[in-house]
């Protein structure tokens, strides 16, 4: 291919890269970098954009071949999280108000993404989901405002280093089997009754479980999220999370996943939803309580790779723009408060009708769609994996899968109610204006509605 | 087509209602009041509009819109009326403006919030009765728990938090097994037939096993039994009611649990008729323990709204019965029960929240002698005790005599050729209606006749708008008490569909 050609394929990424230069250049020439903002807005905005020309030209290409590949459904799927990162940078203008580094920290682990979700082989996919993540254990610990936020950095770096070594030593294995870098050695992993191989698939995949939290790996989750701001928290639970799964997408591609690596598959995500949802109900930190809600959403999220895999791209990517708007909607609207700690006790809810009732009722169908009530999205995406978990024949799991979402309707209630039921609310912090936040929380809600209202016109798009 | 246009807006009405409250200041709170009343006599309109227009001697749906709406999965926006629904459709709009008008005095508190609240469940409710896709139904069955959960939650009594939290979590866990099922339903008869469709009409041709029939009907069945609520799994309605402002206990009391026997009616017993004839026995034995059991606690409550609530759990026992009797007789007066305890229990709880707004208090034992100190209160009040205790001429007696008709005449022939079982269901269900004399009597007793008390004196009698409430009401029971024959026919070919149905015979004129 020609170096023009490479660099059509490669816009989105080519984008991010600019608005990165850009924002260092920013950085060591001024000493204030006042539009850092507005720099890495138009950068992800036209990072989207780029991403959504070439879906919606069909464009496929392979700049290096057996390493990289553009693909349509690829293309959407950076095109549409690109998009969810949008009122993620709207909403740090309260918490960062115009600090480059956390522009370019953030511009990096998109970039990173955009390379996981065109990856072929391992080297890439692997290059991808780091350059995702390492920026996040540095965003976590960036201006931060309690004393446990370091703790919960390191925690969060040294089980996603444990992670990237599993990820690693599963890699080897398949590579030793198959002696082949290709991601393709994962499908045939699968299909492959070799313990070496069935070995490799299972470190990749518990790799896959720790990044996602599943529990027992989960620990990490609530600390990192509650140790860091909120947009970042937000940042982490839509991004990296969609991130996580969609790399994990790329190496399932459309293969059945069969015994004995479908037990895996099915009884930890179980477990997840029922413990998620379980300790979430304990929790008086929102952060905390979205972390562990996180955990049990990982859950549906890899259920939806049981079976046999024609609409498993369709029902993760749904899955994750449903539960990816929800989630910022909640964090934009979340109201101020005196400080971090006491901003994100649930208790700093209580009464938010009366004091802002449009934020109280962006949280409020936040919550309902998380946990899963119609008519929003949240329904309709659960619906949608779990009617594939049945039609793949694992009608025990699909029930059990239920009820554990069932368990999980009552700490959502539980906000509604400290919302809209209370009447001792805290005396209303004074904070500088919210603008931004309030944009970013309009700028989830039209997507939210056009989902609600017309959920079969974008389930044929996906 | 026009007419099927009028129906969307029927339903769509109350959406319109929500966008204009938006458009109304939260301090003007008369023009809210007034906005939301009159779209809602609009809908009450439009919906006698449709009731006139629709024609008793065509089987099937009427007003039928299908427009495709997930087609990657079958799932139609279909809506449409039928037998089944008319009168539970007429039923929910009739209710609506009074419901309005009566919380006109009693809801002081973010009154925007509310009558949105009471706009976004009345649309859940027509909704649920017009849909006619089953993930649409879902969809909507689901929908009303939201306003329902912030109605009694924001503006109910001292434990309204408890008593709504329970609501949501019973009546949600029963809709997750529903949800499952619905899930497996539709998959199995993708498998079978290959057609992907939430249809009514599809779905009604699935033949399953009796195995797979008896799971999904307890499915559905626990779903719908809950929201009845059949005993054992009523203990939510009781705090609901009494935790639930005026208006969220009218809705509830009036519409919503119409949901279960309609569910029931329409979708858990035709849906699986070899499993509801195999289940029947068991059904009927709930249906008449319901019947007993909550005539017993309404008999010894003193919290008045306690006893209307049990008692609603009774009225609802015989909707039961009606529907599994498979007798025509017998489910025709199910239809006209349910529409006959939404009219009285709303009418009595609106009576209710009246006198609870004068006297603050629901203590039976606080009252006494009321008729003296309040003839025209009492004049309601005693109408709707006897429609409720089915005295001849009012709705009650139309409904709760042709149930135990129909009980009647299916458990004869069962005791003649030797099972005796039905017959002594039967003849139990004969007692909750002399429990239901004995504790509406001993509950109008106390409250109206005897040395004249009341909490809070001086207490005015009602006002205008409160006997306007009321006399609307009190027309519409007498209205079906005397002339029966009008609903009975509109909703005829209905039970006899629902009858084939569920007995397994061929249903002459299944079009689709």
């Amino acid at each position: 291919m020609s170096w023009l050609a490479v660099l059509t394929a490669l816009a989105p990424e080519n984008v991010l890269l600019a608005g990165i230069v850009v924002l260092i250049v920013m950085e060591i020439v001024t000493s204030k970098a006042h539009s850092s903002l507005a720099v890495s807005l138009v950068a992800v905005a036209a990072s989207a954009a780029a991403a959504a020309l070439l879906y919606s030209g069909g464009y496929a290409a392979t700049p290096f071949p057996g390493h990289y590949s553009i693909d349509p459904a690829g293309s959407l799927a950076k095109a549409i999280v690109l998009a969810l990162a949008l009122p993620v940078l709207l909403m740090s203008r309260d918490d960062f108000a115009q600090d480059g580094q956390f522009h370019i920290l953030v511009l990096s682990s998109l970039y990173g993404f955009c390379l996981l979700l065109s990856s072929d082989s391992f080297l890439t996919l692997f290059l991808g989901l780091e350059i995702m993540a390492l920026p996040v254990y540095v965003l976590v610990l960036l201006a931060f405002k309690r004393p446990e936020s370091p703790e919960a950095a390191l925690k969060y770096l040294i089980l996603g280093g444990t992670a990237t070594a599993m990820f690693l030593m599963g890699v080897s294995l398949l590579y030793g089997g198959s002696g082949t870098l290709s991601i393709t050695a994962f499908a045939a992993g699968l299909r492959s009754a070799d313990t070496m191989a069935t070995a490799g698939v299972t470190l990749v995949l518990l790799a896959f479980f720790l990044k996602g939290a599943i529990v027992p790996f989960h620990a990490w989750a609530p600390d990192a999220y509650e140790g860091a701001s909120i947009p970042v928290t937000a940042y982490m639970a839509t991004i990296i999370k969609a991130g996580v799964l969609l790399a994990a997408l790329r190496l399932f591609g459309t293969e059945v996943v069969s015994r004995p690596t479908d037990d895996l598959l099915a009884f930890l995500p179980l477990v997840s939803i029922v413990w998620g949802n379980l300790a979430a109900m304990r929790q008086t930190s929102f952060r905390r309580m979205i972390a562990y809600s996180s955990i049990a959403h990982a859950g549906y999220l890899y259920y939806a790779f049981l079976g046999d895999g024609s609409t498993r791209l369709q029902a993760v990517l749904f899955y994750l723009v449903a539960y990816g708007l929800m989630n910022l909607l909640a964090f934009a609207s979340l109201p101020p408060g005196d400080d971090d700690t006491s901003r994100d006790r649930l208790d700093n809810l209580k009464g938010l009708f009366q004091r802002s009732p449009f934020s109280a009722l962006m949280i409020g169908m936040a919550m309902l769609s998380l946990a899963g009530i119609p008519p929003f999205p949240g329904f309709v995406a659960k619906f949608l994996i779990f009617k594939n978990v049945m039609a793949a024949g694992y009608t025990l799991y699909a029930v059990l899968g239920l009820v554990g979402s069932y368990l999980g309707i009552y700490f959502y209630l539980r906000v509604i109610q400290y919302m809209f039921m209370s009447a001792d609310a805290p005396a209303p912090a004074q904070r500088a204006s919210r603008r931004a936040a309030i944009g970013a929380g309009v700028l989830c809600l039209v997507p939210v509605l056009l989902v609600t209202v017309f959920p079969g016109w974008v389930l044929a798009r996906l | 087509m026009a007419d099927a246009m009028l129906l969307n807006l029927v339903l769509f009405l109350p959406v319109v209602g929500i966008v204009l409250l938006l458009f109304v200041p939260a301090q003007s709170e008369g023009a809210i009041r007034w906005t939301t009343f009159w779209v809602m006599v609009v809908q009450l309109v439009l919906t006698t509009v449709l009731y006139v227009h629709y024609d008793a001697t065509v089987p099937g749906l009427q007003f039928e819109t299908r427009i495709p709406w997930i087609p990657a999965w079958g799932v139609y926006y279909q809506i449409g009326l039928d037998g089944y629904n008319i009168l539970l459709v007429l039923l929910t709009a009739f209710l609506g403006p009074l419901v309005v008008a009566g919380a006109f005095s009693a809801i002081k508190k973010d009154v925007k919030l509310f009558y949105a609240m009471v706009f976004l469940i009345q649309f859940a409710m027509l909704g649920t009765f017009v849909a006619q896709d089953l993930f649409v139904f879902y969809l909507f069955w689901e929908t009303m728990l939201i306003p329902m959960f912030l109605i009694i939650g924001i503006w109910g009594g001292e434990r309204r938090i408890y008593a709504t939290i329970k609501f949501f979590l019973y009546t949600a866990f029963g809709s997750i097994l529903m949800l499952a099922a619905v899930i497996y339903l539709v998959y199995s008869l993708q498998a079978t037939t290959g057609v992907t469709s939430f249809a009514f009409a599809d779905l009604n041709r699935t033949q399953l096993p009796l195995s797979v029939q008896l799971v999904l009907l307890s499915a559905f069945g626990l779903s719908f039994a809950i929201k009845v609520p059949i005993v054992p799994f009523h203990t939510w309605l009781p705090d609901a009611h009494v935790e639930a402002p005026t208006a969220g206990s009218v809705i509830l009391a009036g519409v919503l649990l119409k949901m279960g026997t309609y569910g029931f009616m329409k979708l858990g017993f035709p849906l699986f008729p070899d499993a509801t004839r195999y289940l029947a026995p068991l059904i009927m034995a709930l249906a008449v323990i319901s019947i007993i059991y909550g005539a017993c606690l309404a008999l010894v409550q003193n919290d008045i709204k306690k006893i209307i609530a049990y008692s609603s759990i009774s009225h609802l026992g015989y909707v039961m019965l009606g529907l599994i009797s498979l007798d025509l007789i017998g489910i025709q007066g199910a239809i006209i029960q349910m529409v006959s305890h939404g009219l009285t229990a709303a009418g009595l709880f609106l009576m209710v929240g009246m006198i609870y707004e004068r006297c603050h208090t629901r203590e039976l034992s606080a009252y006494g002698g009321l008729a003296k100190l309040l003839p025209v209160y009492s004049v309601f009040f005693m109408i709707l005790t006897l429609a409720s205790i089915g005295l001849p001429t009012t709705s009650g007696f139309t409904g709760e005599f042709l149930v135990l008709l129909g009980a009647f005449r299916s458990a004869w022939p069962l005791h003649v050729a030797g099972d005796t079982l039905p017959l002594a269901f039967a003849a139990s269900a004969v007692l909750g209606v002399v429990l239901g004399a004995l504790y509406m009597l001993r509950f109008a007793q106390t409250f109206l006749f005897g040395a004249a008390k009341v909490p809070h004196a001086p207490v005015i009698d009602l006002n205008l708008r409160e006997k306007l409430i009321l006399a609307a009401i009190v027309a519409a029971v007498f209205a079906i008490g005397l002339y029966p024959d009008e609903p009975l026919r509109k909703t005829e070919l209905a039970a006899k569909e629902f009858q084939l149905r569920v007995t397994g015979a061929p249903i002459p004129g299944s079009a689709r």
